[in-house]
């Protein structure tokens, strides 16, 4: 029988780009700053310089990264603006989908799932003592 | 291009190894070849370093046939399980015959690594275990800097620490000195990362060639009630079938379904699943499809 972990099969340079937004919303990376390039992608990721360029052009597509000719990739000034919008398109209202879907199922009212928020926020398990 | 290859095919007696094989290799990348053992990797391997003559069709190196070119022979090196050193001379002394026989031949480099690896100079070749050579083999082929570089199951032998440094120092070199390098082998799983390209075979003939990064999304695997997943599956090229469970169907096929079809499939109760790069190599050079449980089920 064959059974796949869910993220492993997940392509290196959609993992590489995915990192590459962590760090620029971690501020790791200033408004027209250079980003790494390639080779020193697939340097600290032990990856094909190729597959790296992949991930890079992901932002350039998205215009968070553009492009200076021979001098390599920048950060777009409304970079970090831009990565919220489309994840919380992407990833928080799809999250929020499920969350409400597994509560319907569970018969877990509103108030509770609020609370159960709420709780997260600051920091408690979610098992009640 | 590098290599380039039209309609190739090569015979043993009566055995085909490569049958009618079309396909061209980047200048600059790294190519794995990939194939289940008898594939042909090792015969089509060492056409292209001149070792062997084609039987039919077409082949290029440098734009030169290989067979007794003197081109292809100065800017190739071969690095296999059986290289044929000579004898009497220490390992010290085989690489300082590197560095009067290759141009581009980067003694540094092979002095660091035969350090790191601890090797001692006055040992003899023959005399190293069958790990110890394939890293001193290593070390040929690194430091070499060869033009287009070949290295066929270089890690026979080596141990887990020393086949993740080999690979480590193959792309740490190449980033500082880019050059075509081919790399058979049949674990895929330890060279997908640092692949620009893969070139799959099966039964002497090309499977498939594609950029490793989209090797992932190639294919998907569906996991379902049987007569449901048959529905889905139709008409499409299978690369693989497992029946589990009580008449549920895991299969893998090409990953050309739409959004909108993947979302009908999940709703229907399908199981949508990524496959790995290295399950996929599995299924697309098993022969026919077939796996291991074939043998066991009579029914």
């Amino acid at each position: 029988m064959v059974i796949f972990a869910t993220d492993h099969g997940k392509p290196i340079y959609l993992q590489l780009a995915e990192w590459l937004e962590k760090e620029i919303l971690s501020g790791n990376i200033a408004a027209d700053e250079r980003i790494y390039s390639q080779y020193q992608l697939a340097e600290m990721f032990n990856i094909n310089p190729a597959t790296a360029a992949r991930g890079l052009n992901i932002l350039v597509d998205e215009e968070i990264l553009y492009k200076k000719r021979g001098l390599g990739m920048f950060l777009s000034p409304g970079a970090v603006a831009m990565i919220k919008k489309r994840r919380r398109k992407q990833n928080l209202e799809r999250l929020v989908r499920e969350l409400v879907e597994e509560a319907r199922l569970l018969n877990i009212s509103r108030a509770e799932l609020g609370e159960l928020i709420r709780g997260a926020h600051r920091g408690e398990k979610g098992e009640k003592q | 291009m590098v290599v380039e290859c039209q309609g190739l095919s090569k015979h043993f007696g009566r055995t085909v190894a490569l049958n009618n094989l079309t396909f061209s290799i980047k200048k600059n990348a790294i190519t794995g070849l990939v194939g289940a053992n008898g594939a042909g990797k090792t015969t089509l391997l060492k056409i292209l370093a001149g070792y062997l003559r084609k039987t039919a069709g077409e082949v290029r190196v440098f734009g030169e046939r290989p067979f007794n070119s003197l081109k292809v022979a100065a800017n190739t090196i071969f690095i296999d399980d059986n290289l044929a050193l000579p004898a009497t001379l220490s390992i010290a002394e085989i690489l300082e015959a590197g560095r009067l026989f290759y141009p581009g031949w980067d003694h540094g480099l092979a002095r660091r690594l035969f350090d790191y690896f601890s090797f001692n100079p006055r040992q003899l070749h023959k005399n190293l275990s069958k790990g110890k050579r394939s890293t001193f083999n290593m070390i040929l082929g690194l430091s070499a800097r060869s033009v287009l570089t070949i290295f066929d199951e270089p890690t026979v032998g080596m141990d887990a620490a020393v086949r993740k440094d080999f690979y480590r120092a193959l792309l740490q070199d190449y980033l500082q000195h880019p050059r075509t390098i081919i790399i058979s082998s049949h674990l895929l799983k330890e060279i997908e990362d640092i692949l620009e390209e893969i070139l799959l075979l099966r039964e002497g003939q090309k499977r498939l060639q594609l950029s490793a990064s989209a090797l992932r999304e190639y294919a998907l695997g569906l996991r379902g009630e049987e007569a449901l997943v048959k529905r889905f599956i139709a008409g499409r090229e299978v690369y693989r079938r497992e029946h589990f469970g009580k008449n549920s169907l895991f299969v893998v096929l090409r990953n050309s379904f739409s959004a909108a079809e993947r979302h009908k499939a999940r709703a229907a109760g399908l199981e949508i699943m990524a496959v790995s790069a290295e399950d996929l190599c599995v299924y697309l050079t098993s022969k026919g499809g077939r796996g291991i449980d074939d043998v066991f089920n009579r029914n």
